[in-house]
C-alpha cells in the first residue's frame, strides 16, 4: 500500500473528489437538508422559498451573473441594502 | 405495476414510468439535487451553471434520452446523469481548447493533461479545501478521496478511528449542504 499521497493530474483528482462527495450528499437525510436551509435563513416550506431558486423558478439576473464582484462590508450601507433587496438570498420571516 | 422492457441486459423503466417516478421526487430531493448539481458544476466551463446541469438532466430523463434502471432511486439516477453531463461538457471544452495554438504549445503531448483544465481543477480543489479549513480530519479525508482511496485506506494512512471518520463525514455533509443550498452565487 502506498505510504505517500501524491496528486498527479489535478483534473482527475477533482473528478474523483467530486464523485466521492456526491455520495456524501446523496446520503444526506431530509432533516440535515432542512437544517442546512434553515442555517441559511431559508424556509423550504414557504411558498416561493429562495431555496428553490433555479429549480422551481428562474433566479432573477443579478450583477454578479455578469460581473465578477463581491458585495462585501466595504460597500456603502445604502448599496448593501439595495443589493439585499434585489437579490432575495434569504426568505422573509 | 410499471411496464418494463429489457435494456442492455437489465430492466429499465419506460419514459412514461420514468415521468411518473419524477413526480414522486420530493421537495427535499430537489434540494438534495441542487446541492449535487452545484458540486458537479465546480470547475465546469464558465458558460455552464449548476441550474443548466440540473435542468438538462431532467430534460434528458423526461425526453427519454436517459432511461432509469429499475430499483435505482431517482436522486441517484439524476446524480449519475449530471455526472455524465459534467464529463460531456469537459470533453467539449477540451476539444475547443485544442484549437488554441497557445494551449497546444503548452501541452507536451496529446496525452498530457490539459493545462487550462488542470489550473481550474487546482482552483476548485483549493475552494473545496477552504470549506473544511478548520477541520483537519475532514481535510485528510478530502485528500484521500481525491487520491481515490477507500474509507478504510484513508483511516489507515491518516490514523483516524471509525467514529472520528464518521463524525467528520457528517460535518463535511453539513458544510456541503450549506454551500450547495446557498443562492447568492450562480455557480
Amino acid at each position: 500500500m502506498r505510504k505517500k499521497m501524491i496528486l498527479t493530474d489535478p483534473a482527475a483528482a477533482l473528478t474523483r473528489l467530486l464523485d466521492a462527495l456526491e455520495v456524501v450528499l446523496v446520503e444526506s437525510s431530509d432533516e440535515e437538508i432542512m437544517q442546512a436551509a434553515m442555517d441559511l435563513g431559508m424556509n423550504p416550506q414557504m411558498k416561493g422559498s429562495a431555496a428553490f431558486a433555479g429549480i422551481k423558478y428562474r433566479t432573477k439576473p443579478r450583477q454578479s451573473d455578469f460581473y465578477d464582484i463581491e458585495f462585501g462590508a466595504s460597500w456603502p450601507k445604502s448599496l448593501q441594502l439595495l443589493q439585499r433587496q434585489n437579490s432575495k438570498d434569504t426568505d422573509e420571516k | 405495476m410499471p411496464q418494463l422492457k429489457p435494456f442492455y441486459g437489465g430492466l429499465v423503466l419506460l419514459p412514461a414510468e420514468t415521468a411518473l417516478a419524477l413526480k414522486l421526487v420530493t421537495e427535499t430531493d430537489l434540494l438534495r439535487l441542487k446541492a449535487i448539481a452545484r458540486l458537479h458544476a465546480r470547475g465546469l466551463p464558465a458558460d455552464v451553471s449548476w441550474d443548466d446541469l440540473l435542468q438538462e438532466a431532467f430534460a434528458r430523463v423526461i425526453g427519454g434520452a436517459r432511461r432509469k434502471p429499475d430499483g435505482v432511486s431517482m436522486v441517484v439516477f439524476l446524480s449519475g446523469v449530471m455526472r455524465s453531463l459534467r464529463s460531456e461538457h469537459w470533453r467539449r471544452a477540451q476539444l475547443e481548447s485544442r484549437d488554441s495554438y497557445a494551449l497546444r504549445r503548452l501541452r507536451d503531448s496529446e496525452d498530457s493533461p490539459d493545462p487550462e483544465r488542470s489550473m481550474i481543477a487546482w482552483q476548485e480543489m483549493a475552494r473545496i479545501d477552504r470549506l473544511f479549513a478548520d477541520d483537519p480530519v475532514a481535510l485528510q479525508i478530502v485528500l484521500g478521496l481525491a487520491e481515490g482511496l477507500s474509507p478504510d485506506e484513508i483511516r489507515k494512512i491518516s490514523g483516524i478511528c471509525k467514529t472520528d471518520y464518521d463524525s467528520a463525514r457528517r460535518r463535511m455533509r453539513r458544510a456541503l449542504l450549506r454551500e450547495g443550498l446557498t443562492s447568492c452565487e450562480k455557480k
